[in-house]
């Protein structure tokens, strides 16, 4: 230190040479961390987006739990827009302020739909999804409303409907329950089902005199089911045989289709009859016309004598007193 | 020997007591002081004319020169290693889209610049507070006012620069590196992350974690290079431990500077 004192002496020319290195030295040091730091801070304004076109894009919901102004909004997993701003709009509704860079703006267009997506690990995800890419691209200062799809509200829903199942299941595996009585039950009837005595039928009858009654209820049965079988033979014969009841069925069907054929023929002649009949009643109305027609001429003819009648009687001179001609 | 009643002792406490914490006020009074002259001195044009400026430039040059290549190749090896520490880890966890997020918070927003700050403390701030604590018992600045020079524009104002100027050449050279090697450690040799990277990059650097970043970079280096100089210029009384005045000195860097960290990460994490 004493070197650098005024009260020295004055310095040799070597080390004032090496004091100007030095000197140099840290103004080179001092120009390098300068830029070191010019250029970590325009770093940092370009990789925040400083310098990028943006265009806004307005995205509502009703809860805007986990939406952090920072985080990014995804297309297919690539970032494509920065949440700006998140506040309460009119209504209680929370809008949040997007900006997506204009280069990456085509992929959204305007039939784009977003969502916001909680997981039950990690913080929430804004997407944006493009079903049509052909269709018209979004406008600046769109406005949207935001899909919410969260998966941590769906777990009390979830623990309540598990704890009903539970119970549920508590409740049929209990001692004095139904499914365990019934199994009891099943037990003892599979225990009867494999003992010796009886086997199935004992296990289904309960003892074993029912058991043996079933069984000679089956060898009558089977003789039952041979006699029946004779007489089904018997009627086979009966009805299906030479001179069996189908045959004289048969027979009677055909006289029955000849008497039917003689039917048909005289229908068809009092057919005929009944069109003369028409025939008839048609000339019938034909001269009821005729008659009206006659009628009218006799009522012309009466109404003309009527007025010759008035004018002889008008005209009559040899009885005066008597001026009415009398008609007889 | 008589007994001493227990009023007279919780008396005698209680001066103690009020003494300690007088001298505990009024040393942190000096630093402050000390530091607000050195504001002065050097915000004003005056301490960087020739002989001055010349001075300032050879301990700028002292404080981070030497140290430089040494430090950054450290924390260079460091780096990787705890790089390598959180990908694997997050790999194996199936958490790789935090690996980056944990690698630059981690180092270079909390480790790198308390390291820096620490390096620059030992390697210079410390042995130049004793230096100049020699120079003020030998009777130099004493001397130099006599001549007219002002101790504090030529002797401790080169000191403070210099050692806030190492710290932050040392942090932000560290900080670069660490970002280059995170890169390197996540992606591997290729281009092809680079967009994500920057992405991600300026995800972690929004404003507010910006700002409390550089505060607390600056606040750091400001402790290192002020605190053992101010600690040189006031006769520290000697306690009655064995500690020395400088490793007082140092206990009392250390303790400022945990105090910046728990600020700076209350105000990044809280």
């Amino acid at each position: 230190m004493d070197d650098r004192t005024p009260a020295d002496p004055p310095e040799p020319l070597a080390p004032r040479r090496s004091l100007r290195s030095l000197e140099l030295r840290a103004a080179l040091l001092l120009v390098f961390m300068a830029a070191l730091l010019t250029g970590a801070a325009l770093y940092l304004m370009w990789a925040r987006g400083a310098f990028e076109a943006t265009q806004p894009l307005y995205l509502t919901t009703d809860d805007s739990e986990g939406v952090v102004v920072g985080m990014d909004m995804t297309f297919s997993g690539f970032p494509i827009g920065r949440v700006r701003r998140i506040e309460l709009a009119t209504g209680g509704t929370v809008r949040i302020h997007v900006d997506v860079p204009v280069k990456d703006a085509h992929w959204l267009r305007s039939s784009s739909v977003f969502t916001l997506e909680k997981g039950l690990v990690g913080a929430a995800r804004l997407r944006a999804f493009t079903g049509v890419l052909d269709d018209p691209p979004l406008p600046t200062d769109a406005e949207r409303m935001v899909l919410r799809g969260d998966v941590s509200a769906e777990i009390p829903k979830m623990v309540a409907d598990a704890r009903d199942v539970l119970q549920n299941v508590d409740r049929l595996t209990a001692a004095e329950s139904a499914l365990s009585e019934t199994l009891g039950e099943l037990r003892a009837f599979t225990g009867r089902l494999n003992s010796s005595q009886g086997g199935l039928m004992a296990a289904v009858t309960g003892n074993d005199q029912d058991a043996r009654r079933v069984g000679e209820l089956l060898e009558r049965a089977s003789q039952l089911v041979k006699t029946l079988d004779g007489v089904v033979q018997k009627a086979d014969r009966q009805v299906l045989g030479d001179k069996g009841l189908v045959t004289d069925a048969q027979a009677t069907v055909r006289q029955l289709n000849a008497l039917l054929q003689d039917v048909r023929q005289s229908m068809l002649r009092v057919d005929a009859v009944l069109k003369d009949a028409q025939g008839v009643a048609g000339n019938a109305r034909e001269a009821t016309a005729d008659l009206g027609d006659l009628r009218a001429d006799v009522e012309g003819s009466l109404r003309k004598i009527d007025a010759l009648v008035t004018e002889i009687n008008r005209k009559w001179p040899f009885a005066p007193k008597e001026k009415e001609v009398r008609l007889p | 020997m008589p007994l001493m009643t227990p009023g007279v002792s919780l008396h005698g406490w209680l001066l103690d007591a009020g003494r300690g914490a007088l001298r505990w006020f009024a040393g942190w009074w000096m630093v402050l002081f000390i530091g607000a002259q050195l504001a002065v001195l050097a915000f004003s044009p005056s301490s960087y004319r020739r002989d001055s400026g010349a001075v300032v430039l050879r301990q700028i040059y002292q404080a981070a020169g030497p140290g430089l290549p040494g430090f950054t190749m450290l924390m260079a090896l460091f780096n990787v290693v705890v790089i390598r520490i959180v990908v694997v880890t997050a790999f194996a966890y199936g958490l790789t889209q935090y690996a980056l997020d944990a690698v630059v918070r981690v180092l270079v927003l909390e480790l790198i610049p308390l390291a820096a700050a620490l390096f620059v403390a030992v390697e210079y701030s410390i042995p130049g507070g004793s230096e100049l604590y020699k120079l003020r018992r030998a009777g130099d600045f004493e001397a130099m006012r006599r001549q007219g020079i002002d101790p504090l524009g030529r002797e401790v104002l080169p000191r403070v620069l210099g050692g806030v100027f190492a710290v932050l050449l040392l942090a932000a050279v560290s900080c670069v590196t660490s970002l280059l090697l995170a890169y390197v450690a996540v992606h591997g040799f290729t281009l092809a992350g680079v967009p994500s990277y920057n992405r991600a990059v300026g995800h972690i650097f929004n404003p507010v974690v910006s700002l409390i970043f550089t505060m607390k970079t600056l606040l750091f280096a400001v402790a290192v290079a002020l605190l053992p100089v101010a600690n040189a210029l006031r006769d520290i009384p000697r306690r009655p431990s064995r500690t020395s005045v400088e490793l007082q000195g140092l206990v009392q860097m250390f303790v400022l500077m945990l105090a910046i960290e728990i600020a700076s990460l209350v105000g990044n994490y809280y």
